[in-house]
């Protein structure tokens, strides 16, 4: 996607707020919601990952993300000791959406499989006031004329418009973990053409978070582009084992054809570091370890920021 | 030098016959010359002594565990690699013999662990508690019937403060029927790849499965909460047993140890910083070692020739080096269909046993070996794990005591210890998936499974 995030705003009608909202902030900031040796336990989870898991010297980026990714969900999934209802959470991996709005006049679609669902019972109540949500009327959303705005985008013949979690695409009727929670993408790739960059990462990271937020909102509330009562809250987090992305999304909306009114919402907060650096092997210069094996740089801050989007929406 | 390179050449354990043997007058002890010792390169059964006690020195003084398993595994000659997954008949009794395991049927009983694990056991609790603080009894708390479990939770949790927490049966089954539905009913997937039909449902669905459990149990076990979980780990162990003469080569006519190697590819394990209880004590004695006068080859068994690993999951350096439970999941083309359409229905059983004592081997002797002991420094306490071998639906508990590791000819003579698995028969959780329900559903296997992650030291 071109422009990146830009791009991904103007094709969701969506007005974008740098930093995490004020509800998930409470969270990260509240004592009561750490494990118990937490920053032990996240950089043995880091060092697990990083260093030891494997026969070889040094695990591969395929190997050692979603290894990282795993370790931090068993942390937090830790935290159910405190919040029962935090059980009531189910994790689907190899999860396929597919989404379609029209913008003016432009036919969009959002389909594949797009990593890691995170479903919850209960749906994250709504993020933004109802001041903000109005206050988005104003906002004029950013074109780059005279790029268009689909560059990019690869154009198909959609023969039947799928709009589903519930229908035929994803998850059945009656599935009582309805309500799409977090959506991890983890950029494993070994070669770092064949990752996504940040800019592009977060562009898709709104670009599917709206897509399950469309779709659940077809579901509870019809085909009719309106305004929503209540709005959907959809979270996202993205990473390529050192990187992390945080994005809360918020649909206000799915009156999507025009481009006034009220739009969606997005706080993003981007390019948080987990650890600066892991050495494998110990750095030796004229036979003198420099530089010890182990992690360097360890950031506390983006753990808790990980795990407030985990809790959010039970606390 | 052309004697100082053949020296080297000769240091590594190249065994030359000769027809002189040395002999070792004994002098007193402050004489002017050296002691007087067998030749150390020469071609005789005491320099092939004395090359075997200088390579055991060097293990023994080596600096650190990570230098100690490399001069382990450092020869690489060509050696058996046991599967545990194996289609091979009566597999389990020549892997009992290869790692001189006694097999117990059933699993050992436990000393009730705080007797309120079972909810048929928090029954009588319950109602001795009951009579101690006066006033409100909650009726629904103490009415059980003891021996059932009160479907949907309908005990209340305010019990008096004496009595230890109890298990929610209902909660828990609702936990384990949720990932089974959504894995096999509601989350629309593509059509499962050829073959790999144990990817498609089974694997995920183990995967939620424990990790909901492991953290709905970890209040109750702060084990777990200090526990590592790892998806798809690689567990590998070296090790000799017994001798062989080899048949062909250069090397023709040298008796040699047999060597085995396991790479083992558990589906999930739990990996912990502390270590398990012993279950018996070490040097206890139930039941015989098979003695299979058979080659392995006959087996069949097949011999490769690469790098020795030794390896539980994760390097030396983890703090979590003791393992917990590991959860198998067996393949496609070992399916129960399988052995019933080739008429070999007690295969099954042999199956997930041979499966259940390989790996649990494997395991406990890498952990051993990650703390220091080896064949000549056997283990002064005994290394405990868990493993369930499932395929989906049947699901088959062991329980493993690795008492010894002294397997080779030299150290196995005068060794009485034996290794004990505990093992059951595979049972199935559920009947069927249909219509999104669970049909069928077989408590006894989901508590035993609790049982498993609850099980800690006695100490936490």
């Amino acid at each position: 996607v071109f422009q990146g995030v830009r791009q991904a705003q103007w094709l969701t009608k969506t007005k974008l707020v740098e930093g995490l909202p004020p509800s998930v902030l409470s969270i990260v900031d509240n004592p009561a919601h750490q494990l118990e040796d937490q920053e032990e336990g996240v950089k043995r989870a880091i060092s697990h990952a990083r260093l030891w898991d494997t026969t070889e010297v040094a695990p591969r980026r395929e190997h050692y993300c979603p290894v990282l990714f795993e370790d931090l969900m068993h942390l937090c999934r830790l935290m159910s000791v405190k919040y029962p209802s935090l059980a009531k959470r189910m994790l689907a991996r190899n999860y396929k959406i597919s989404a379609t709005w029209e913008r003016e006049s432009i036919l969009l679609q959002v389909r594949g499989l797009n990593g890691i669902l995170m479903n919850s019972m209960a749906p994250i109540p709504p993020v933004a006031s109802k001041e903000e949500i109005l206050a988005t009327e104003e906002h004029v959303l950013e074109t780059f004329h005279p790029i268009s705005p689909t560059i990019d985008l690869q154009e198909v013949n959609v023969y039947k418009e799928l709009n589903d979690t519930g229908k035929s695409s994803s998850f059945r009727d009656g599935y009582p973990y309805s309500h799409p929670h977090t959506l991890f993408f983890l950029e494993s790739a070994n070669i770092r053409p064949n990752r996504f960059r940040p800019e592009q990462l977060r562009a898709k990271m709104l670009m599917f978070a709206f897509g399950n937020a469309l779709a659940k909102a077809k579901v509870l509330y019809g085909n009719d582009p309106k305004v929503l009562e209540q709005p959907i809250v959809v979270q996202s987090v993205g990473t390529d084992g050192q990187l992390f992305q945080f994005m809360v999304f918020q649909l206000n909306t799915t009156d999507l054809v025009s481009s006034d009114g009220i739009k969606n919402l997005v706080w993003i907060d981007s390019d948080q570091n987990l650890y600066e650096k892991a050495q494998c092997i110990p750095e030796v210069k004229k036979r003198v370890v420099t530089k010890p094996a182990g992690i360097y740089g360890f950031q506390p801050d983006t753990f808790k920021k990980f795990l407030a989007l985990y809790l959010h929406g039970t606390v | 030098m052309a004697a100082s390179r053949g020296r080297r050449l000769l240091w590594h354990g190249r065994r030359w016959f000769s027809q002189t043997e040395s002999a070792v007058p004994p002098r007193p002890p402050d004489s002017l010359y050296p002691p007087i010792v067998a030749s150390a390169t020469a071609k005789s059964k005491a320099a092939k002594r004395r090359r075997l006690e200088h390579f055991n020195q060097r293990v023994h003084a080596a600096a650190s565990i990570e230098e100690k398993l490399r001069l382990y595994g450092q020869l690489q000659r060509p050696k058996y690699m046991l599967y545990p997954q194996t289609f091979a008949l009566n597999a389990d009794r020549w892997y009992r013999s290869f790692t001189k395991t006694v097999f117990v049927p059933g699993l050992p009983p436990r000393a009730a662990l705080a007797a309120a694990k079972a909810p048929g056991a928090v029954a009588p609790e319950a109602a001795k508690t009951s009579e101690g603080p006066a006033g409100v009894a909650p009726e629904a708390a103490k009415a059980p019937e003891p021996g059932t479990a009160a479907p949907g939770a309908a005990k209340s949790p305010e019990l008096a403060a004496g009595a230890a927490p109890y298990l929610d049966m209902g909660e828990l089954r609702s936990l384990a029927c949720d990932a089974l539905l959504q894995e096999s009913f509601y989350q629309n997937k593509k059509r499962p790849f050829l073959y790999r039909d144990q990817d498609h449902t089974p694997g995920p669905f183990l995967t939620q499965l424990v990790s909901t459990l492991a953290a709905f149990l970890c209040g109750r076990n702060p084990l777990l909460a200090a526990s590592s979980l790892d998806l798809k780990p690689e567990v590998n162990y070296y090790w000799h047993h017994g001798e062989e003469v080899v048949v062909h080569g250069h090397r023709k006519g040298r008796v040699d140890p047999v060597r085995f190697q396991i790479d083992d590819n558990p589906h999930l394990q739990i990996r912990v910083p502390k270590q398990l209880p012993e279950i018996v004590p070490l040097e206890s004695d139930l039941g015989d070692v098979p003695v299979i006068d058979h080659k392995p080859s006959k087996l069949p068994l097949f011999k490769k020739q690469y790098e020795n690993k030794v390896f539980i999951g994760s390097k030396v350096a983890d703090p979590c080096c003791y393992g917990h439970t590991q959860f198998h999941l067996i393949p496609d083309k070992l399916k129960r269909e399988r052995f019933v359409r080739m008429n070999l229905e007690d295969q099954i059983e042999v199956l997930y046993r041979a499966n259940g004592i390989a790996s649990l081997f494997a395991w406990t002797a890498a952990q051993a070996m990650y703390q220091g002991f080896w064949n000549e420094a056997d283990v002064t306490r005994p290394f405990v794990s868990q493993a369930v071998v499932t395929d989906g639906k049947y699901f088959a508990f062991f329980c493993y005591q690795l008492n010894t590791l002294a397997l080779t000819v030299e150290t196995i003579q005068n060794n009485p210890r034996k290794n004990i698995c505990w093992g059951t028969d595979s049972k199935p959780l559920y009947d069927v998936v249909e219509d999104g329900s669970v049909k069928g559903f077989n408590d006894e296997v989901l508590l035993q499974l609790v049982r498993f992650l609850l099980n800690r030291p006695k100490d936490l």
